[in-house]
This record gives structure tokens, sequence and C-alpha cells, in this order.
């Protein structure tokens, strides 16, 4: 597993990445979870901070580096 | 590798939770919102921070994840586990254990003989059972080592008993001296060379003879008259012909390795090669090499090689020379006495529906003379047919 990790930070070698994907936003190399609530989630990265607002948001996994997020997405905004 | 532990954190507020567990770093995995609670994987390092982070919750261990929760079940049910694995061994060793080994004859000796030659070969009550392979050998060896008493053997393998079939040789053509004896041809042909050494020879180099024609007489004759019979003995070889034909496919294919191959595993159950792994290049051949053996079956390591097959064609020369080849073949178990080919020629060649045949002459120089026993009676009415 630890192999299939390096080849992606080898791969994404970028400040941030994000991808969208069936009522998913998954989230690489954020640094902080600033706000939590079932409509409005916002995460800061390197250069700003995306918050992103919906229905029913909820995390369905975390750890320092990534998240992934689940529920329905109205919008996706970046505050800089 | 990594020890999950399924959690579960009793909170009203599980976005609060979240955002504190995301405060301390910890890797959660699989977040489920239930009413009062929230239940996730958490790395079972991270147990410890998250007890002294989360002091004023209630947290309580739900389950093990992955290979953890497998040795967790299986410890919890070690007796199960152990008496499983325990009664399939004892299944396995007993299925292939020998408890009874019947020599099917009325003849005692021939039973002794057999019993005790199996014993040698490891074949004997309380012991295990062989390959099938194993046991060929053991028939071949035991049929080699009595050739003069046993005429077939067979060994059946019936659950835990094994029952040997044996048929004894019963020898009836003692091979005794005969006592008048011709050497006549067993074919037609010239006569090339002859040795005599006892007898009288009745032929001539480059005489024609036919089948069944005397070559060297056992009659030892002073004048017309007969002073005495003996067994001739001697050597005849003679010029016979045969016509012999071919059919090769003027196309053929050739099967090239292209260089890529991937490792397999194969198992042998005395009968047949199976593949473990799906087989994973689609036109492959295959090389494989003993890894061990147990309970009669044999493991390899294999490894398949891709091959690309091309079709060919012979060119005519090719052709004939690849029909030539089957010819002699087919002679050589035509005429086993065959000493050398005096003269070749092609007869007929033709090629029709994309198959050359080929039809040949062949001019062989072999053994022709047999030995036929006669008694003096027989003589007698032979030379009485020749005079009328």
């Amino acid at each position: 597993m630890k192999i299939i990790k390096n080849m992606q930070n080898f791969l994404l070698d970028q400040d941030y990445y994000i991808d969208i994907f069936n009522n998913c936003l998954h989230v690489y190399y954020y640094q902080t979870l600033n706000t939590l609530t079932d409509n409005l989630i916002e995460l800061k990265l390197k250069e700003f901070n995306l918050i992103i607002e919906g229905e029913n948001l909820t995390v369905n996994s975390m750890d320092n580096h990534e998240i992934l997020i689940k529920g329905l997405i109205n919008s996706l905004r970046f505050v800089r | 590798m990594k020890h999950y532990l399924k959690i579960k954190i009793n909170t009203k507020d599980k976005s609060k939770v979240l955002l504190k567990l995301n405060n301390i770093g910890v890797d959660i995995k699989n977040i489920e919102y239930l009413r009062e609670a929230l239940v996730c994987d958490i790395l079972s390092n991270d147990l410890k921070r998250v007890k002294k982070y989360l002091f004023s919750y209630k947290l309580e261990i739900i389950d093990d994840k992955g290979f953890y929760k497998l040795i967790k079940e299986l410890k919890k049910n070690i007796l199960l586990v152990v008496g499983l694995v325990f009664s399939v061994l004892i299944f396995l060793i007993l299925t292939n254990i020998i408890v009874k080994v019947n020599v099917i004859h009325q003849d005692k000796e021939i039973r002794q003989i057999l019993t005790d030659a199996l014993e040698e070969a490891g074949v004997k009550p309380l012991s295990f059972k062989k390959s099938y392979q194993e046991y060929e050998q053991i028939i071949t060896n035991i049929k080699n080592n009595y050739k003069d008493k046993i005429e077939w053997l067979e060994i059946e393998v019936k659950g835990m008993v094994i029952n040997v079939r044996v048929e004894k040789r019963i020898i009836t053509n003692q091979t005794v001296p005969k006592d008048y004896c011709h050497i006549v041809a067993k074919k037609s042909g010239i006569v090339k060379k002859i040795l005599t050494r006892k007898g009288v020879a009745l032929v001539s180099i480059n005489d024609y003879v036919n089948k069944d024609d005397i070559l060297i007489s056992g009659e030892i004759k002073v004048g017309e008259e007969v002073k005495d019979n003996v067994c001739s003995d001697g050597e005849v070889m003679g010029e016979v012909w045969y016509k012999a034909s071919a059919n090769i496919p003027l196309e053929y294919q050739e099967a090239n390795k292209t260089g890529k191959w991937r490792f397999n595993f194969l198992v042998n159950d005395g009968l047949k090669d199976t593949l473990i792994l799906k087989r994973r290049i689609k036109d492959s051949e295959i090389e494989k090499k003993e890894l061990f053996k147990v309970l009669g079956y044999t493991f390899y390591i294999a490894k398949e090689y891709e091959v690309k097959r091309e079709t060919k064609s012979y060119s005519t020369n090719e052709a004939i020379n690849k029909a030539t080849e089957e010819i002699f073949a087919k002679l050589k178990l035509k005429s086993q006495d065959t000493d050398k080919i005096i003269s070749q020629k092609v007869l007929q060649k033709s090629v029709n529906n994309g198959n050359l045949y080929i039809e040949m002459f062949f001019s062989i120089e072999e053994q022709i003379g047999e030995v036929k026993e006669y008694t003096l009676e027989m003589e007698d009415d032979r030379v009485d047919k020749v005079n009328n």
C-alpha cells in the first residue's frame, strides 16, 4: 500500500488536488478543516480556502492530507 | 500492517468530534453517522490519543478490522479451528493410508513372492499410498524381477485397500532342440549372401527364390540317398523389394516464442497437468520444473511462454525429404531385418488438395531365411509330391 501512496505522491506532485464524482468530493493536500456542518464545509488549502456548500454533507474518511466528503454539493468556492 | 479498530463515539455533535479528531491528525476511515453516535475506523496506534482528547465522550471499541479481525475470530474459536484442522489432517492421512494389501491368486508361492516384493517397494499395511506413476514403476520392476513367474500384474487402489491381481506365467514352449529343420525363404527375392553352419545349401548367390523354398536343407545326401538328417543352421541374405507411399501436407504450423512469459504453478494428479493460477497468456507453451510431491500430487513451477504460430509451407524438395523420412520409418516397422537399402526410386509423385502424395520403390538387402522344422514323414511326402 505504501508503494501505491509513494507513486501517487510522485505522479500527483501538486500543491493540491480536487476530485469530484457521484456526490463525492475528494481533496488531497488540505491543511486544516475549519468548518464542518451539514450544509457547509470549509477547508484551508495552501493558497486559498475551499468552501463547499450543499445538503447532508458528511465526511466519509479523512487523515492529515486528504478528505472524502459525501453529500449533495451545490457549490464550491475558492476564497483567496 | 496497519491495524484498524472500529470504534463508536457517543455524541450528538458529530461535527465537533470530527473537527477535534482532525485537529489531532487522526486517520479516520468509513465514518458512519448514527443518531447519537459516530462510528468510524481508526488506527490502533491512535486510540490512546483519541481517548485522551475525547475523554469526556463515551468511546467503545466495537470490532477489529481486516487481518486482525480474522486473528481475533480464530483465537475466539481456537478449539473449533484446531479441531477442524486436526480432522482434515486425519481425513487426509486416513484416505492416503493402506490398511490391507490383497494379493489375489490361488498359488501360495505367487502370493508370497508378490507380498514380499510389494513390501520391499513400500506397499504394505499402515503405509502411505503411492502415486499412479509409482505403482506403474513398481509393476514394471516386479515384472522384470520375476519374468519367468509373472505374466500380468495390476494394482488396484480401492479406498484403503490395495488389490493386486496377478496372472502366473505358464511356460509351454520350452526351447527344446529341434530334431530336423530346413532354412526356408520367408520372402521372395534374390540370394545375395549365404552362410551355412549346418546342413546343405541348395541355392547359390544371385539365385531367385520364392517364398517357402528350401535354402539350406537339413537332409545330408550322398548321391540320391539321404544319409542323415540334421537341423540346419545358417543365414541367408537376400534382395527383396518393397513399395511404400506417404501423404504429406504441404503446409504446416510453426510455433515461435515471442519472448513474453509469465510464471504459473501446475499440479499433476498422476494423470493430467492442471494450472493452479488462471492462464495469463492465451496461446502459450508451458515448461515446468518439479517443486515437490505430496500425497500423490506433484507440484511444479511453470513458465508460460507466449508463442506466435505461423503457417509455413514446404518446398517441393523439403516435402519429398519429409515424405521419404516417413516412408523409411514405415519400412523399418515393416521389415525389422533391414540391413541396407540397395536402391530406391520415386514411382509416383503428385500434389492433391495441398498434400504431396509420393510412392517409392525400395530394393533392400535383408535376412530372408527362417527355420522350419520337419519330420521324416513330412519330408517323404514332400519328395513324393515333387517327383509326381
